[in-house]
């Protein structure tokens, strides 16, 4: 044990507790039983990583990347879900395989960034790590998954950084995509062209400021073209979430009922198992994408400061242990776990606060489903994998 | 590195102070406003219906639209027990039956309507003691309103509640809405209906509108769109008073050269208003008991045998094989024709004729030859070319397709070989197996009258939304397998039919009518009496098919009927309507809402 780290697996059980509490109020005591009987295999998942030898584990690195990739492409021939093709359904479990197409880009990122002494703007540093989260990322995208193939992009982005890439070439890497994204808009395209020209003529000077929003600019013409080609529902659910204020419906329903679940929590909430909204059956998926609504409403702002309180304590561990670890294709691993976890605990919590658009994506650890528990507890083991043992 | 852990450090706190920020603006600064509106959440979604869409005739004349009308809904959250019996009372509905209305959606604190249509005495006894029913509401709701005559009964429709497996099915669908349930009102009704709009409000603990929500802008209601009919109420209106001796009949007229439909006649009809009030049952058992079924919509759905207007098909399908010419003339007619050891009979002995005159005469002396020359196949095969046994395509549902028995059915109905060689003959004056329905008939002439070309016919000349108009129907031309030269001579035998043959009754004057005569047994019952006439007879611009159900001979009963039409319709006190300005769609739109609609009748239809 070189530098074992309580604080990883504390926060990791606190949260997991504070999850099967919610789910025991929102879903009732089957989704808590059921999640109950998860958390042991989960833990034992967890163990399981911390004790495997990290240079086996990256020998695998490819092998593990190509079967999640296969299973990616096997779940839209084969896969279930509501409206989409998201999950295999193996009897009583659903496995949802853009879980495991995380941990696996994460780790041959990891892998391959961890040769590199450093990574400018140019395609023979980028081309491959680029392509590696690009395709899940796609895949997940048609699934149709969006909010959840934007992961690929965050943990790249924060991988990348780790490893030494400035901040302005990140922002120059991704800005012909966000281009495309923000340009189904005028709206939003303008805005985003401004403030990227305003950063780059500031950082980058002239000519690289040129060129930068060139490339952005000649992305952005050609969004409009794909949206014109894309169908009506496609399109509806695109706009729904690059602009999801330009929803002619106004702000969704459901949206409207969990900012008053929380609101009405107040400060220090209605009590554990007194929250009245949920029970009402005016919140949907309670117990997956939504219980941070209900936990709003019964333990107040103080429940949920405490909440944010445990993941912050996490991601901070996770990055600490990034910063000492000896070797750095492990602590690449750990910036992206933590960027797997950062950004669905933000994104999850954002939508149901109402300032992001509701999106299929659940809160880490608190969410009811075997799959996320299970991969969730993996990354935590693998962190302390890296912290704890030497390569 | 450190830098680098600092610098995500910050980042995370930037994300979580966002996050956390969000929840003090929600948990302490509304705080209290959205505490209120959580405690048996105080909103209510209210439907804002939209008004279904007006049906008006060529020239403007209103044909149905909306009327207001109360509708008594409940809260049942928040509907105390005590309210109850005193609502009951009140609407004058059993106590058990509104408490079963409520039961299935108790839950919900969305009005559910518990009786539409209530009188004004009634809204202002619940008006008088509202403080005592909490969560009772009177609504004000567009009912349909049929103003034109009982004639349209069939052309438009009418609507009718949603049933529990359509609510179940469409979940745009409310308890109480009403759809199309026949006719135009089935066949458009996605158009007419629009879509309703919602406005979200607050509500004080007794169910007291507070004002609407803040967070939530209410979705305006779409109107239903404006169906613009190609029927000439005129003519409608001339129809029906034309056919009033009679019971049961049916009338279509037609423009040759779009497919407009002028008038749509099924008799007998009926008033389409009952069925938007509850319907009281000695109306609805003396209905669904009369044996002429009103709800029978005999213009498209029923297949008469056509008698001898089946004539000038066969003659132009033996034209058109070269079995012969117009100069044609067969073993002279003495009443009859022996075939075989049977004698098929005649109306009269009309001696030696070539096939103008036969036209002319109706011979069935002349056309069992053509048909023999012809033969079976031949005959069915060209029947169905032009259109005989097929659907005409009409913007309205129900629509069935009459029969030409060919070989192949005769086999699987009498069994192989098991019906006489003399079927051929039958079928060759239209008699037998042989139906059709009036609409068909009508296209059939108009294309006979036009050098081949078949429209599709359609009622529904203009779609407009909000006054702008989203669809001009543009008509759809298909020509059939019928030569130049043919129809000079069939068009000749047309006009001398009204011109000294079996339909004189139909001539008028100064407008040259061209047609034929139909006398089609109903053994044991009386003849149907047909005549389908076009006008004026060298370049037609209007058809009408009459049929009269069991009034005995076509050139007495029908034609008359269709020369006053005709007349009507070539009359100066209207100017017929500019044609639909083909040059702005494209040739091959049709109405968008052709989707199936419900079968429009209780009862079956059937061949009369």
């Amino acid at each position: 044990m070189k530098r074992f780290d309580p604080g990883l697996i504390i926060a990791t059980l606190l949260l997991a507790s504070f999850g099967l509490l919610a789910i025991f109020s929102s879903g009732g005591s089957y989704f808590f039983f059921r999640q109950l009987i998860f958390l042991p295999i989960a833990v034992g998942a967890a163990v399981a990583a911390i004790f495997v030898p990290r240079r086996i584990l990256y020998g695998l690195a490819e092998p593990i990347y190509a079967l999640t990739v296969l299973m990616l492409v096997a779940v839209l021939v084969a896969g279930t879900g509501p409206g989409s093709h998201r999950w295999f359904v193996l009897g009583p479990v659903y496995i949802q395989p853009s879980e495991f197409a995380k941990l696996a880009t994460v780790l041959l990122l990891a892998k391959h960034l961890s040769y590199k002494r450093t990574i400018g703007l140019n395609f023979r540093d980028l081309t491959l790590p680029v392509a590696i989260a690009a395709v899940p990322s796609l895949l997940v995208m048609v699934e149709p998954d969006l909010s959840t193939s934007l992961i690929f992009a965050a943990l790249l982005a924060a991988m990348l950084y780790w490893q030494g890439m400035r901040p302005l070439h990140i922002l120059l890497l991704f800005s012909p995509a966000l281009s495309f994204a923000a340009g189904f808009s005028l709206y939003t395209w303008i805005p985003f062209f401004l403030v990227l020209g305003i950063i780059l003529l500031v950082r980058a000077g002239v000519t690289k400021a040129l060129i930068g929003l060139g490339v952005s600019a000649a992305f952005g013409l050609l969004s409009p073209f794909v949206l014109s080609s894309l169908k009506d529902y496609q399109r509806a659910r695109i706009m729904s979430f690059v602009a999801p204020w330009f929803d002619p419906h106004g702000i969704s329903w459901n949206a409207i009922q969990s900012q008053i679940a929380i609101g009405s929590g107040r400060l220090i909430g209605k009590g554990f198992l007194q929250g009245t909204q949920k029970r009402l059956g005016f919140l949907p998926n309670r117990h997956t994408d939504f219980v941070f609504s209900s936990l709003g409403e019964e333990l107040g702002l103080v429940g949920c400061l405490i909440l944010l309180g445990l993941f912050y304590w996490l991601l901070r561990r996770m990055l600490i242990a990034a910063r000492h670890s000896g070797d750095s294709t492990g602590s690449l691993l750990c910036v992206g776990f933590a960027a797997i976890i950062g950004y669905q605990m933000f994104v999850n919590i954002g939508m149901l606060l109402g300032i992001l658009p509701i999106t299929g994506i659940t809160l880490p650890f608190l969410s009811y489903g075997g799959s996320s528990l299970l991969l969730n507890f993996i990354l935590v083991g693998l962190v302390i994998n890296v912290v704890s043992r030497p390569e | 590195m450190a830098a680098r852990l600092t610098r995500l450090t910050q980042v995370l706190l930037l994300l979580l102070g966002i996050l956390s920020a969000r929840l003090v603006q929600l948990q302490l600064i509304q705080g209290a406003r959205y505490a209120r509106l959580s405690d048996r959440n105080r909103i209510r979604k209210m439907v804002l219906p939209a008004p279904r869409g007006r049906i008006l005739d060529r020239n403007g004349v209103l044909l149905a639209d909306t009327r207001p009308s109360f509708t008594v809904a409940v809260v049942p959250t928040e509907l105390t027990d005590s309210a109850l019996p005193l609502l009951a009372r009140l609407i004058d509905i059993p106590e058990p039956d509104l408490r079963g209305q409520l039961q299935p959606v108790a839950m919900f604190a969305s009005p559910v309507n518990v009786k539409r249509d209530v009188s004004i005495a009634e809204v202002a006894r619940i008006e008088e003691a509202s403080f005592r029913l909490p969560g009772v509401h009177v609504r004000v709701d567009p009912v349909r309103n049929y103003p034109g005559s009982n004639s349209y009964c069939h052309v438009i429709g009418h609507i009718g509640e949603v049933s529990k497996e359509e609510l179940k099915r469409d979940t745009s669908l409310r308890q109480l809405d009403f759809i199309g349930r026949a006719g135009i009102e089935a066949q458009y009704e996605s158009l007419l209906r629009g879509r309703d709009g919602s406005e979200y409000v607050e509500v004080d603990a007794r169910g007291q509108e507070i004002g609407p929500l803040r967070e939530k802008r209410p979705e305006p209601d779409v109107p239903g769109c404006d169906l613009i009919m190609t029927i000439d109420d005129r003519i409608q209106r001339l129809a029906c008073e034309l056919l009033e001796p009679y019971p049961r009949a049916a009338v279509v007229g037609m423009e040759t050269r779009t497919g407009a439909i002028v008038c749509f006649v099924s008799k007998p009809d009926f008033d389409p208003n009952i069925f938007m009030t509850p319907i009281e049952a000695e109306t609805w058992d003396s209905l669904i008991s009369n044996p002429s079924k009103p709800f029978f919509n005999r213009a498209i759905t029923a297949g008469y045998p056509i008698g001898s207007t089946m004539k000038p098909v066969v003659a132009l399908g033996a034209l058109r094989q070269g079995a012969l010419t117009r100069y044609t003339r067969f073993q002279p007619c003495f009443g009859g024709f022996r075939y075989g050891n049977r004698t098929f009979k005649c109306t009269s002995a009309h001696g030696s004729l070539d096939l103008v005159g036969a036209i002319a005469q109706s011979c069935n002396t002349y056309f069992y030859q053509a048909g023999l020359r012809l033969g079976l196949d031949s005959l069915t095969a060209y029947a169905r070319e032009v259109g005989l046994g097929r659907l005409t395509g009409i913007d309205m549902p129900g629509e069935k397709p009459g029969n030409i028995p060919t070989r192949a059915w005769l086999d699987s109905r009498y069994g192989k070989n098991k019906w006489g060689a003399g079927s051929v003959l039958n079928f060759a004056i239209g008699q037998g197996e042989v139906t059709a329905t009036p609409l068909q008939m009508a296209v059939l002439y108009g294309a006979i009258g036009n050098g081949g070309r078949a429209v599709r016919p359609y009622l529904v000349a203009r779609i407009d939304s909000a006054g702008r108009t989203i669809h001009t129907t543009v008509p759809e031309i298909n020509q059939l397998p019928m030569r130049p030269e043919d129809l000079e001579v069939v068009k000749l035998g047309l006009e001398r039919v009204v011109e000294y043959g079996t339909g004189t009754g139909a001539r008028v004057g100064e407008i040259s009518i061209a047609g034929k005569t139909g006398t089609a047994q109903n053994p044991p019952r009386p003849d149907h009496a047909w005549f389908i006439g076009y006008a004026p007879a060298e370049e037609p611009e209007v058809v009408f098919a009459v049929l009269v159900e069991n009034a005995g001979h076509g050139g007495v009963v029908s034609a008359p009927i269709a020369g006053q039409l005709i007349r009507a319709y070539f009359s100066p006190a209207v100017e017929p309507q500019p044609e639909p300005d083909t040059a702005a769609a494209k040739p091959d739109t049709t109405p968008a809402a052709t989707e199936a609609a419900p079968e429009s009748s209780q009862l079956e239809p059937q061949d009369p």
